[in-house]
């Protein structure tokens, strides 16, 4: 009765270069449904890039990306495979919600259009039903009180919260966070951590590149070290924490533990 | 030194007739001028390598020539290609031309000058380009641009005065004839100037009032937006500062 479960999320052999610089020497990575992966590693080693290629923000060089069976960036019909349109990159990227290191929010407009804009640009809602829906995720990560505030006017930590909103109100089927707390001052770090706590305890699948380490051992089921551009060693919490199988990884842990 | 305003306002509906011919030939260049400088400043920010160095190409032509050349060039050159162009319609292209290539560098400006994250943002929750182009970057851009579109857009109301010279009879041309006639340089020209005085100030207090109304976070949200998205009528609405 055993079926065999597709990743939600299955990268393979992901390839990138930036000039002379080789971002991801082939990284393979596969998220199953409802889980929770750390992504750690020195800055540079790739964390961001592998996020990036994987809601296509950064085209791959080589390596196959799939979403919820679907390929990311091409599509193949009748045995040809062509890269997707614009249309279809768009539709699939919003499916992927994503937060970033520095926020992102638009400053132009208050903390519940932030998180409504996505509803009626992309999904074509009506504005009173995103209007809704935008108070309900504000509500969720704790800003009930902040939906007329502008960004200019909020600290990092409510920024960063109204930007995971902003990506949940889109129901996506995964979420990509992107070193989301290495931008706040230590004092907002934990706001962020217990909103990301909850949305995984929900069920959503995540990536988080992180170099919060108690997080990563607290919450993901499955972490993975990252260094120079390669995916060195993947595991649980406690045995990539408590035994590391790789020298560099050891070095790495003493370092940001220490 | 004897000055005799009678005279300028004998003359003065004459003047204000051209006057509104410069105000014409202002508003419709400027537009013009802005709409290809928004969608060439788009192409001097696209992927395309084509697309940029084309767009570069006729910046680098229509900044670097005299817009006085351009209305001659205009002027005389149409014929040559099988029609003859009225003065004004020849001032029309040759002033739009030009500021086309100055608002292609302002807007430029004002659209790299939004942090690319913002974009980022916006693609990362689906938006296409265009719903990006009109809700994220413009918005942003639009501030940033007052200034300098402003000061150009003041500047080239008053570089209108050069189609006089291909016999368009707005204020400048109206005022040279005038005083041609009358030997009242002085007067007439001192009205002149008050005209474009009077022009270049409404411009000027179109671009406090536009910087006020995009001051977004020192406005808040509208009372309208605020109705929409937090249910209910502004109890406090947060004031200009």
């Amino acid at each position: 009765m055993t079926e065999a479960k597709t990743p939600m999320i299955d990268a393979r052999d992901v390839r990138k270069t930036f000039g002379d610089f080789q971002a991801l020497k082939g990284v393979s990575l596969a998220v199953d449904q409802g889980e929770v992966v750390c992504l750690i590693g020195p800055s540079g080693s790739g964390k961001s890039t592998l996020l990036r290629c994987i809601n296509h923000l950064e085209v791959p060089d080589s390596g196959n990306i799939e979403v919820d069976g679907q390929p990311v960036g091409y599509t193949t019909t009748d045995g040809r495979s062509r890269r997707k349109s614009s249309r279809e990159i768009a539709q699939m990227r919003s499916q992927i919600g994503m937060v970033f290191q520095m926020f992102n929010l638009w400053p132009h407009i208050s903390a519940i259009e932030n998180v409504a804009l996505g509803l009626t640009k992309v999904k074509g809602m009506p504005v009173e039903q995103a209007a809704e829906i935008a108070r309900t995720q504000m509500d969720r990560v704790g800003l009930a009180q902040k939906c007329d505030a502008f960004p200019e006017h909020l600290s990092g930590g409510q920024r960063q919260r109204v930007a995971i909103a902003r990506a949940l109100a889109m129901e996506p089927k995964v979420m990509l966070f992107d070193e989301p707390t290495s931008a706040l001052d230590p004092e907002l770090v934990g706001e962020v951590l217990n909103v990301m706590e909850s949305v995984a305890a929900d069920g959503m699948t995540m990536i988080v590149a992180t170099h919060e380490m108690g997080f990563a051992r607290k919450v993901a089921d499955k972490v993975v070290f990252m260094d120079d551009g390669n995916d060195v060693e993947t595991g649980a919490p406690d045995k990539a924490f408590d035994a590391p199988e790789s020298e560099r990884l050891r070095r790495f842990l003493n370092r940001v533990l220490a | 030194m004897d000055l005799d305003f009678s005279v300028a306002l004998t003359y003065l509906p004459v003047m204000l007739k051209a006057t509104l011919l410069t105000i014409t030939l202002a508003l419709v260049t400027q537009t013009l001028g802005t709409s290809i400088g928004f969608v060439f400043a788009l192409g001097r920010t696209s992927r395309s390598r084509i697309l940029r160095f084309v767009v570069w190409a006729y910046v680098w032509l229509f900044r670097g020539t005299p817009v006085l050349l351009h209305l001659f060039f205009v002027y005389y050159a149409a014929p040559l290609f099988g029609v003859t162009l009225d003065a004004i319609p020849a001032a029309i292209i040759a002033m739009t031309l030009s500021s086309a290539a100055y608002n292609t560098e302002i807007l430029r400006a004002g659209i790299q000058a939004v942090h690319p994250g913002q974009v980022e943002a916006a693609e990362a929750v689906g938006m296409r380009y265009s719903r990006i182009v009109r809700h994220v970057i413009a918005p942003q851009a639009v501030r940033i641009v007052i200034p300098p579109y402003m000061s150009n857009f003041i500047s080239h109301t008053k570089n209108t005065s050069l189609a006089s010279v291909i016999t368009v009879p707005e204020l400048m041309l109206t005022s040279q004839m005038v005083y041609s006639s009358t030997y009242r340089a002085i007067e007439i020209l001192t009205v002149a100037g008050l005209i474009y005085l009077l022009l270049t100030s409404c411009l000027t207090g179109l671009q406090l009032w536009l910087e006020r109304r995009t001051s977004y976070e020192a406005r808040g949200m509208s009372r309208r937006r605020r109705a929409i998205f937090l249910g209910k009528a502004p109890a406090s609405a947060p004031r200009e500062a």
